[in-house]
């Protein structure tokens, strides 16, 4: 399929550079002129921005999203894994943030203690049970592309992930964060690939969740847990809980 | 792609909107048409700050070419007006 910008903006330059001279010479009229002049700039504007369309189709994007979920929701599935991911900034996971989904719940704190080797199943406490698998996730590779790493502020993190959400992945309107020292609430409106009630889903969260997640804990550097997640009218509620190192 | 769409929209509803109210306050003068026009569209421009880099960098190329021939109407105005 031809690029549509790219098609669209050709079609409004030529259209109103023929059209400029022929309503200034023939018709003589100084607001069709005008009009013209606004097509050719239109034009030009649709022509930029078909360049900056991805190479591939969303259709090619959707089909590797979903092998890999479908993937990692069978390894879940396999193991029997039911626990929520626990998202971990990049320190703590050789340069690259990830999840870690404990084998059992609790001992969360031990996630504090240093750094984890970069292997699928690590370990993270001195008893030998436990343990996690730790995978990437959306999010993860998203974080690259932010022009500048935010702050722990939340206007700071609503504007990255609004960045990623809207501008780059474009699959979602807006977002908004209501942030205090344990939970922080993320709505957003009008996300595409919202929650879903599925074995990769209760663990990893939506990708918009998955996404959001990221940024924040790599804002905050701490890791952080998807609690919840809701739909309601078009806007997907996130609730983040931000884990502290328990003393 | 919606983001793109809506961005297009926009400057399609306000240049229309421009262009009609100008006329029907009986403007005739071309480069006021092309001055209201590009003042528009950079505000417009400069609001969707979420665009991925790649359309950032050719919006901003646009935007160059618009503010140069912005520039060359004032300056011809200036002109115009010390010439009298």
């Amino acid at each position: 399929m031809k690029n549509p910008y790219r098609l669209l903006g050709i079609g409004l330059a030529i259209g109103g550079a023929i059209f400029a001279p022929l309503a200034y010479f023939l018709i003589v009229s100084i607001p069709l002129t005008a009009v013209s002049l606004s097509a050719v700039i239109l034009g030009f504007t649709s022509m930029a921005l078909a360049n900056a369309r991805p190479y591939i189709s969303p259709e090619s994007a959707d089909i590797v999203l979903k092998t890999g979920m479908e993937n990692t929701a069978a390894l879940l599935e396999e193991l029997g894994l039911n626990t929520k991911a626990i998202y971990l900034p990049s320190n703590t996971r050789e340069g690259k943030p990830q999840a870690v989904i404990p084998l059992v719940a609790g001992n969360e704190s031990a996630l504090f203690k240093g750094r984890l080797n970069g292997r699928l199943i690590v370990r993270y406490d001195d008893n030998p049970e436990v343990m996690g698998i730790a995978v990437t996730t959306p999010g993860s590779l998203n974080l690259d592309q932010l022009p500048n790493k935010p702050g722990n502020n939340p206007d700071e993190i609503e504007a990255a992930i609004t960045y990623v959400l809207t501008g780059l992945l474009d699959i979602a309107n807006a977002v908004k964060i209501n942030m205090n020292e344990k939970q922080i609430i993320i709505q957003v409106t009008g996300a595409k690939l919202s929650y879903e009630n599925t074995w990769y889903y209760r663990c990893l969260g939506s990708p918009v969740a998955s996404i959001a997640a990221t940024i924040t804990c790599e804002a905050l550097q701490k890791p952080v847990r998807i609690v919840e997640e809701t739909n309601h009218k078009k806007t997907s509620r996130i609730t983040l809980e931000v884990l502290h190192e328990v003393v | 792609m919606r983001l793109f769409n809506r961005y297009l929209i926009i400057l399609v509803l306000v240049s229309a909107l421009i262009n009609v109210l100008l006329a029907m306050l009986g403007q005739a003068d071309l480069s006021v048409y092309f001055i209201v026009n590009v003042i528009a569209y950079l505000v417009i421009t400069l609001l969707h700050v979420y665009f991925n880099p790649p359309a950032r960098r050719a919006l901003n190329g646009v935007s160059v070419v618009l503010f140069s021939g912005f520039l060359v109407i004032v300056a011809m105005k200036v002109f115009e007006i010390l010439a009298k």
